[in-house]
């Protein structure tokens, strides 16, 4: 009999590689569905995406470090301004977060063997890397969009910004939002469906609500934007008007949509990040979260209530005093679900025994930051002050310490934390821990003057300034600290590289983890799991009992699923499992309707439209192509 | 255990969800459209321009009630294929077509006129008015081409897949009838 | 004018000019009440969050200090640290952002508002790509990039803009307020104390947003109402050769030149700087000027003429007999 059962288990084994294998090479690669290949896609794209972003910020720091330096030129440094923000939102942090952290990582934490769908989940990648190609473009022609990442209007209008600089801008966020949107589609289906069997909504990871809470804002807030994109375009293009006041429009309308929108996006910049921290810190502590379902909701919370913050940008506007107060009012009820985490978050820390190895310690910083962020931000919920200082360096300082310190030091964190899982090869500490030193340091030094700065009077977006204001030692040291920020970031990169090539094989679960990418190898294989695990709890890999019921359940056959490509589905609230799912093979077809996308976008542009249309046309083929292979019908 | 043995609980499939989250994001952005016309008729005093002719209300209310009751055939269409009774499900996504259609068409014609008779390059109420519309047509106009996809696919064979994508595109046409009709309504609104 | 209001004015053009382009732009110098306010409020935030920053650092700090021991200082363990978490979470946060919303955003708010009402003066001020226009009524005084207001007295600054949305903000004197087209917005400017107070445009607003700067130059009322009533008079004489190369854009009062599109200079020579503080207003600097405005100001409208050198002097004489 014992010699009988592993022949049994390694039939079923290989029954589940020869279902799930993908084409090798770069073939492969084009035409793959694997959540997981897709999530490495996505984060060597918007690593490369960060790499533009960061040189955008050090040529600028450069011009700025002194007063009446003429390094850059006024137009160039706009443009340099305009992408740095555009490049960082839209092409580096949104994308690494859902599309590379989450793709990867949700179907493995929910136990299940891909995202719900996908092919969707590749067409979001290509249409993602197309919209990226079309914006960058643009620099190709020295007309990079060049009126600020927010692109307030009448400046963006034909009139005062003639060239193609904001038809760049208008279309590539639109194009970009479509990559968005069915990427948080992808994500919230497969929380709500293909959860383990077992996994009621009280035992999913914090990490899952995190992306559920950023994927819900994304569908919900998107579309102001894209209305705004269009309406900027049908009046620059074909002369509507909805922006100026002498044909019956208006110039905040702009403003209005753009920040409905834009302020649910800083959430849902953060949110993945706190999503990280609640995974780094329980098993850094090795001790579950303190208050997990305050923080579930906190999570949830804070995106919901974020909806109703966004004329806090307008404050300088003129706008009613009553709008002034309630928005005022709304922007202080948001502070509570983030204080509610953070001190979930170092209770947690307290009560366990943590172990302050690198991911640690980046959120560790990331504490720090956030908290320095939050405070400046509460400042601006006093309207007097915030009409002060809004429009200056303190409020660039605000941002930066929520963007990058907030976000970016978890992410930095969790690319340590799960390298060894991804790789099966585990980092080095040592360079780790200087890694973070000169990122944290680098951090504050580019970062924390700019507070001190923008109180002297600086304002933003400015190429140059005067001597004698009293600005130019800030700038300086903000400058040096931008390439000392660089320096740890290289030295992350580093760390990776060498990493993959000489590190010490990890094993399945290196720092014992609690949540289910730790059961499997490391790296995944294709299926995921062997067996579908069953789940009691919010951190089943420390529950021994299941787990090692899984090993039986695989001798015996069950939840093994081998039969073809298959995942189960299971029911929203419980997660009792509902159907067994077929999932699709490896297409072409997304790839060859991004292009097809691609090339529609860049007609629009250049006012093609008959040929754009016959482009969408293509699309629509595509679709037809798509549709017509059909995931094969397994049993039941 | 395998999988023809699972013990399942009747639950949606994963792909009517999709359409679920997707309607929500379309939904959303004809907020967004409804709002931004709410929104410029507070900041003027005349909306529309007193010089223009109010919108027609008899073809466009008539039209919209014939879209809206095809949801009785796409709901018969979305139980058919549940239950797996495909000649059902056709005859009804047949019917259901044949309406969607002859709505487009006309609105399509009615449209072009609009955009004579109210140049969105006059004034910001034709700019929002025909991209309301616009956006709406588009809207059915998708509609549509789900149907003619499905009238194809199952005139041969019913899969699971298949009748997925029929309850996830009955789904679809029940949020298009409510946003015609809020969209009617929005259009109408100079007459109240 | 008096001897001694020619020695008052000669000592504050001297001290201006040794200064060179004047103030600074120090939020927390407060230099009139609406500031102060403001000031105050951003002095109690900054000490409060001080406080509770140095809670977390503590916290952060015993969780390393304390690691090998799994459970609170004091012995408590998760029932405990839920308590905290709700305590200085919710209830500690709740109790003092709503005490920051009532002093900040209903007291002070309501008493830094802009007037409603009349106040004893009035000036507007409307925002250019990238200079701004400035304008008495009543008195018919037209100015640029430089706004004199008596000290100690309510002046209501109506500001809009002539294209896009500018940012009308001097920091010591008041908080920004937008320049919207079709909107006039309103702020309230009152100074303390004489002085030069510098302020710069807060809106991205194109190429050369960052060298649209603006003075607004608080004297005594004698003083104020002798620039008010020079500043009114036409200029003495007129130029064949700036009627011919800059009246298309220049309005000049008491001669043909009367476009709108650039600045009034009418008292050019009585003005501290030249193109909304980029330079000084010397006679090197306003040569440089007149002779490469697109190398000092580069994509700012004046364009590069083609006069030749005893044209430029003459231009030069000119516009520094326009006091």
């Amino acid at each position: 009999m014992a010699v009988a059962a592993p022949s049994r288990e390694r039939a079923r084994i290989e029954a589940l590689e020869r279902a799930w294998l993908e084409r090798p090479g770069a073939l492969g690669w084009l035409t793959t569905v694997d959540h997981k290949r897709i999530g490495l896609l996505y984060f060597w794209t918007t690593l490369v995406f960060f790499a533009a972003g960061g040189i955008e910020a050090l040529l600028m720091r450069t011009q700025l470090a002194q007063s009446g330096e003429r390094v850059i030129g006024p137009e160039t440094y706009d443009q340099l301004m305009t992408m740095h923000g555009v490049t960082m939102i839209f092409f580096f942090i949104i994308p690494m977060t859902t599309g590379a952290f989450g793709n990867y990582l949700v179907p493995l934490m929910i136990g299940a063997r891909d995202m719900a769908f996908p092919r969707l989940n590749a067409l979001s990648y290509w249409l993602f890397l197309g919209a990226g190609i079309f914006m960058y473009s643009s620099f190709l022609v020295h007309q990079a969009p060049n009126a600020g990442w927010f692109d307030y209007v009448p400046l963006a209008l034909r009139r005062y910004d003639g060239g193609a600089n904001v038809d760049f801008y208008a279309l590539g966020l639109i194009f970009n939002t479509v990559s968005s949107t069915i990427g948080a589609l992808n994500l919230i289906v497969t929380i709500f469906k293909l959860r383990a069997p077992g996994m009621s909504w009280n035992r999913m990871p914090l990490f899952c609500f995190a992306m559920l809470a950023a994927s819900l804002s994304l569908i919900f807030a998107l579309p102001a934007l894209t209305a705004d994109c269009i309406f900027l375009e049908l009046q620059r293009k074909l002369g509507f008007h909805f922006f100026d006041q002498a044909h019956g429009g208006d110039p905040l309308l702009w403003q209005h949509l753009f920040w409905i929108f834009g302020h649910p996006e800083v959430y849902i910049i953060v949110l993945p990040a706190f999503g990280i921290a609640t995974s780094i810190i329980p098993t850094f502590a090795r001790h579950r979260m303190v208050a997990f379902p305050l923080v579930a909701m906190a999570e949830l919370l804070v995106a919901f209530i974020g909806f109703g913050v966004w004329a806090h940008h307008m404050f300088a506007t003129g706008i009613a005093t009553t709008t002034l107060v309630f928005f005022a009012a709304a922007s202080m009820l948001v502070v509570i679900p983030s204080t509610i985490q953070i001190y979930a978050w170092l209770m947690t820390v307290n009560v366990g025994t943590p172990q302050f190895r690198a991911p640690l310690m980046f959120i560790g910083g990331f504490i720090l930051f956030f908290v320095i962020g939050g405070l400046s931000g509460i400042m601006f919920a006093a309207i007097p002050f915030d009409q002060a200082t809004t429009d200056t360096y303190f409020v660039v300082a605000h941002f930066h310490f929520i963007i990058f310190g907030a976000a970016v030091f978890p992410l930095l964190g969790g690319i340590y934390y799960w390298f060894p899982k991804v790789t099966g090869r585990m980092y080095d500490e040592r360079l780790a821990q200087l890694s973070f030193w000169l990122t944290f340091v680098g951090t504050g030094l580019t970062f924390f003057p700019m507070h001190i700065v923008g109180l002297l009077g600086m304002t933003r977006r400015i190429y140059t300034y005067d001597h004698g204001l009293g600005w130019d030692a800030y700038n300086l040291v903000e400058t040096i600290g931008g390439f000392v920020l660089a320096a740890g970031l290289l030295l992350i990169g580093i760390n990776i590289v060498l990493s993959y090539r000489r590190g010490v094989p990890s094993g399945r679960d290196p720092f014992h983890g609690g949540t289910l990418e730790w059961t499997t190898t490391s790296p995944p294989p294709h299926y995921n799991f062997a067996v579908i695990p069953t789940v009691s709890s919010p951190y089943p890999n420390w529950d021994e009992a299941d787990r090692e019921e899984d090993l039986r359940k695989l001798a015996r056959g069950e939840l093994v699923l081998a039969d073809g490509h298959e995942t189960p589905e299971t029911t929203v609230n419980d997660g009792a499992i509902s159907a067994v799912a077929e999932m699709p093979p490896e297409s072409p077809w997304p790839v060859l309707a991004a292009g097809t996308v691609t090339a529609a976008f860049f007609l629009l542009l250049t006012s093609h439209y008959a040929t754009a249309g016959m482009a969408f046309a293509l699309m629509l083929l595509t679709l037809v192509g798509w549709n017509l292979h059909e995931p094969e019908e397994g049993v039941g | 255990m395998t999988a023809a043995t699972l013990p399942v609980r009747h639950a949606r499939a994963k792909g009517w969800w999709g359409m679920a989250v997707f309607v929500a994001t379309e939904a959303t952005l004809f907020g967004t459209l409804v709002g931004t016309y709410i929104y410029l008729r507070f900041h003027n005093t005349h909306w529309p321009p007193a010089r223009l002719p109010k919108p027609p209300v008899l073809t466009p209310s008539l039209l919209t009630a014939a879209l809206v009751a095809t949801s009785i055939p796409m709901f018969v269409a979305s139980r058919a294929v549940g239950a797996g009774r495909r000649e059902v499900a056709w005859r009804a996504l047949t019917v259901a077509f044949a309406v969607q259609v002859f709505y487009l068409v006309w609105q399509l014609h009615d449209y072009v006129d609009a955009i004579h008779r109210y140049p969105p390059q006059e004034s910001a109420w034709a700019s929002v008015y025909v991209t309301l519309l616009g956006a709406a047509h588009a809207h059915v106009l998708v509609g549509v081409l789900l149907n003619a996809w499905f009238l194809v696919r199952i005139w041969s064979r019913l899969t699971r897949y298949r009748a997925v994508g029929v309850q996830a595109t009955a789904f679809y046409w029940h949020a298009v009838n409510v946003i015609t009709l809020v969209v009617l309504v929005v259009q109408l609104s100079p007459h109240l | 004018m008096t001897p001694r209001l020619r020695q008052a004015w000669i000592l504050l053009g001297l001290g201006t000019l040794l200064a060179g382009c004047g103030g600074n732009q120090n939020t927390v110098a407060p230099a009139s009440h609406p500031e102060r306010s403001v000031a105050d409020v951003f002095w109690v935030m900054l000490g409060v969050s001080c406080v509770g920053f140095g809670v977390i650092v503590t916290l952060l700090f015993l969780g390393w200090a304390r690691r090998d021991r799994p459970s609170l200082p004091g012995g408590g363990g998760e029932r405990a640290a839920t308590r905290v978490v709700i305590g200085l979470g919710v209830a500690l946060p709740i109790v003092l952002l709503v005490s920051l919303f009532i002093w900040s955003d209903l007291f002070v708010l309501r008493s830094v508002a802009a007037p409603t009402g009349r106040t004893p003066m009035t000036v507007r001020v409307t925002g250019h790509q990238w200079w701004w226009e400035v304008r008495y009524p009543g008195s018919g005084v037209v100015t640029a990039n430089e706004i004199h207001i008596p000290v100690e007295t309510k002046v209501t600054a109506l500001v809009t803009t002539d294209d896009v949305i500018h940012s009308f903000w001097v920091p010591e004197l008041n908080r920004k307020v937008d320049m919207i087209p079709g909107v006039t917005n309103r702020l309230l400017l009152l100074a303390d104390k004489p002085g030069v107070f510098r302020g710069q445009c807060a809106e991205f607003c194109g190429l050369q947003h960052a060298h649209m700067s603006v003075e607004v130059i608080a004297e005594p009322r004698p003083m104020f109402d002798a620039w008010l009533a020079r500043n009114a008079k036409p200029a003495p004489r007129t130029n064949a050769l700036f009627t011919r190369n800059c009246s298309g854009c220049h309005q000049i009062r008491g001669t043909s030149a009367k476009a709108d599109v650039g600045p009034d200079l009418t008292h050019f020579a009585s003005r501290r700087s030249i193109a909304a503080l980029t330079l000084p207003n010397t006679p090197a600097n306003l040569r440089d000027w007149l002779r490469d405005p697109q190398h000092v100001k580069p994509g700012n409208r004046m364009p590069d003429l083609p006069l030749k050198q005893p044209q430029w002097v003459a231009l030069q004489r000119y516009l520094e007999s326009l006091r």
